[in-house]
């Protein structure tokens, strides 16, 4: 964590420790101070890493010193049974006023300006590249992961807390912050639980206002069904936490993934195409099996998949393959060629007819070149949503994904998992929707 | 802004609304009930009959039955006086061989609805999410399908309508093999009402409309039976 801070931040940062005065650390000769008190320039946050029964003397000190907001990372408080230790953080820190984010966390990552409190090393938990994307999550090992995981898959996260116990800054004041940030466009959410009464309230208030402008999209760790209490009547028990997340979610207009993996599926898309008008998907293919997958699993979202008009079908046929499927997907077979895309797209995708585009491309066939991508990425100036299906291991495969994905094409290994992108961009749109028709109504 | 019957039962200990307050409480607070009335007696329930007019449902009132029909205690389909006096007496006999603990306080004599879909709407208070309120179609959906939405109170008209298009058996409300669709703006109506009334009354800590009856279009929803559990004092 320090040795993240004192590379990469390009503030000043002032380490403290008692048991050191001056140390030779990654090259530099590193200067130590007693406490926060002998610092002499103001300081803005206090990243804290002492053991727990420490941490309310020194986020005292912080205090005394004027320091509007700290990190806790130490763990030992009220998750390890130490309800009183922690208590004393919280009162601390209501006497000075301080914002404290933790304990028990990983702290915070912010891309945009190159801070990191992440204690974790970068050969071990990689870095994810600056990118429009949030993540606000209650596990830190959770975060971790998906920060290492993002960086090999090059995933642009902008923002990153782990905000552990929420003693200080609850999970709302966090959405709402980090909406804020001008560089974040979507905000992700791994949540367990929350930990206030009235939190929940709280949290539909600021999403309804935030959903307006991004995407939330969250991820609720824990299905439990069963309720805890002893209760009476039917409609108490039979409902879980669960389904109170569920509809709390459904209520804010945050956009609900069935698992981390597609939390981010889903993020990638929003970031990077536009909302869809409707419901209306045109498939083309060069794989009629993954077509079929990806109409069962596009129809089973309620999103529709509308037979081509007459007149356009017929023309197509004259300039396709002769046995080629003109309807709806178009299945360009394993002889297609790249022309043959581009005839599709340019000819049905900016009609009325269709919303969006599911397009599978298996490269490994003769006919694609990477001509291809250029054409897929060209077809952005409809202004529809455009999701690629296409996987294997080749050089010629990856190099093809990037090319896409540099341009804002989304690319996914699986039909199902384009077709839910594609549906969470159209739910998104009719979050969208019906904030406006809400307000119109409210005016 | 507590209702009065809900602060008189808190008031006297109770956790639990009788019958006929479950209903006179929902009527007060606009949602369609089908009239109903108490009586103690063999000819008090022949007159409530008679001025509610038939068919009428003739059920038992006791504390001590949480499930009625496990013990003989729902008469449906009454379509006369004389079938009022029968079905009282066949009310008290099977209470006194299943339930013989129970006391008997009297019975509802209700109007029996037609025929309609059966819905279920209730509300749950919940520590973290404050008053929710639910909903779903009654019997399997509900009970064996967990096919049901939540919401937190208070709702709004959008918020209602959400939750009735959300459940997955809702193609049965718009019209399903040859059954007519359902009042769904009177469903929708029942729900917000619904919400205003478990807002008004925080002390409510679960709460069961089951069944809610919908008819179709234009006919309306009536709530057949409620049940409200409320904090314990």
């Amino acid at each position: 964590m320090l040795e993240n801070l004192l590379s990469r931040f390009k503030g000043a940062v002032y380490p403290v420790n008692p048991k050191y005065d001056e140390v030779e650390l990654w090259g530099r000769k590193v200067k130590f101070f007693k406490s926060v008190l002998d610092v002499q320039e103001p300081v803005d946050v206090a990243v804290i890493a002492t053991p727990a029964p420490t941490v309310p003397k020194v986020l005292d000190e912080a205090g005394r010193k004027g320091v509007a907001a700290a990190i806790v990372l130490s763990g030992g408080f009220a998750e390890a049974g130490n309800a009183a230790l922690e208590e004393q953080v919280v009162a601390v820190a209501r006497q000075y006023g301080i914002k404290v984010l933790g304990p028990n966390c990983i702290g915070l990552f912010n891309a945009f300006a190159d801070f990191d409190t992440v204690f974790l090393s970068s050969e071990r938990a990689g870095r994810p590249p600056r990118g429009p994307l949030a993540l606000i999550s209650q596990s830190g090992a959770v975060t971790a992961a998906i920060m290492d995981w993002a960086a090999r898959r090059g995933l642009g996260l902008g923002i990153v807390v782990s905000y552990g116990n929420e003693a200080g800054v609850t999970v709302t004041e966090l959405v709402e912050a980090v909406t804020d940030d001008s560089n974040v466009r979507v905000v992700t959410l791994y949540l367990e639980g929350f930990r206030y009464p009235g939190e929940a309230r709280k949290l539909l208030e600021v999403a309804r206002k935030v959903a307006a402008r991004k995407p939330i999209i969250a991820y609720k760790a824990g299905r439990g069904r069963t309720a805890q209490r002893a209760v009476k009547s039917h409609v108490a028990a039979m409902a879980g936490s669960y389904d109170m997340y569920r509809g709390l979610f459904s209520q804010a207009g945050i956009i609900e993934a069935s698992s981390v993996r597609e939390m981010f599926d889903m993020a990638k898309a929003l970031a990077m195409q536009p909302i869809p008008r409707g419901s209306r998907v045109l498939v083309v293919t060069d794989s009629g099996g993954l077509a079929i997958q990806a109409v069962d699993v596009l129809e089973e979202l309620g999103l529709e998949i509308p037979e081509l008009p007459e007149s356009i079908a017929r023309e197509l046929k004259r300039e396709l393959l002769p046995f080629a499927t003109v309807s709806n997907p178009v299945d360009l077979t394993g002889s297609a060629t790249d022309e043959h895309y581009k005839i599709v797209l340019d000819a049905l995708l900016p009609t009325a007819f269709f919303d969006m585009a599911l397009v599978i491309t298996l490269v490994q066939v003769p006919g694609l070149t990477h001509n291809l991508a250029d054409y897929i990425t060209a077809a952005r100036r409809y202004g529809k949503p455009i999701a690629v299906v296409n996987f294997g291991g080749s050089e010629f495969v990856i190099k093809f994904e990037r090319a896409l994905e540099d341009n804002g094409i989304p690319v996914y290994p699986t039909p199902e998992r384009a077709a839910k992108a594609l549906w969470a961009l159209y739910r998104y749109g009719e979050v969208r929707r019906k904030i406006a028709i809400a307000e119109a109504a409210a005016a | 802004m507590t209702h009065q019957i809900v602060a008189r039962a808190v008031a006297d200990g109770r956790s639990k609304l009788r019958e006929d307050e479950a209903l006179a409480l929902l009527r007060a607070y606009g949602i369609p009930v089908p009239d109903f009335t108490i009586a103690e007696s063999e000819e008090g329930a022949v007159k409530a009959a008679d001025q509610i007019g038939y068919p009428v449902a003739v059920k038992v009132i006791s504390p001590q039955i949480v499930h009625k029909t496990d013990v003989g205690g729902v008469v449906l389909n009454v379509a006369d006086a004389q079938g009022v006096r029968e079905a009282f007496r066949r009310l008290l006999e099977g209470v006194k061989t299943k339930a013989p603990y129970a006391d008997v306080e009297g019975v509802l004599v209700q109007k029996m609805v037609p025929r309609g879909v059966e819905l279920i709407i209730g509300a749950v208070y919940d520590e973290i999410f404050g008053h929710l309120i639910a909903f779903g179609l009654g019997g399997i959906y509900t009970e064996l399908l967990r096919d049901f939405t939540m919401r937190v109170a208070p709702i709004d008209e959008h918020d209602a309508w959400e939750m009735v298009r959300e459940v997955r058996a809702y193609r049965l409300l718009t019209g399903f093999r040859g059954m007519p669709p359902r009042d769904i703006d009177a469903i929708v109506d029942v729900l917000i009402k619904f919400s205003r009334l478990v807002t008004e009354n925080p002390e409510i800590r679960e709460a069961d409309l089951n069944p809610v009856i919908a008819l179709e279009e234009g006919r309306g929803a009536y709530v057949v039976d409620a049940r409200f559990i409320l904090r314990p004092s």
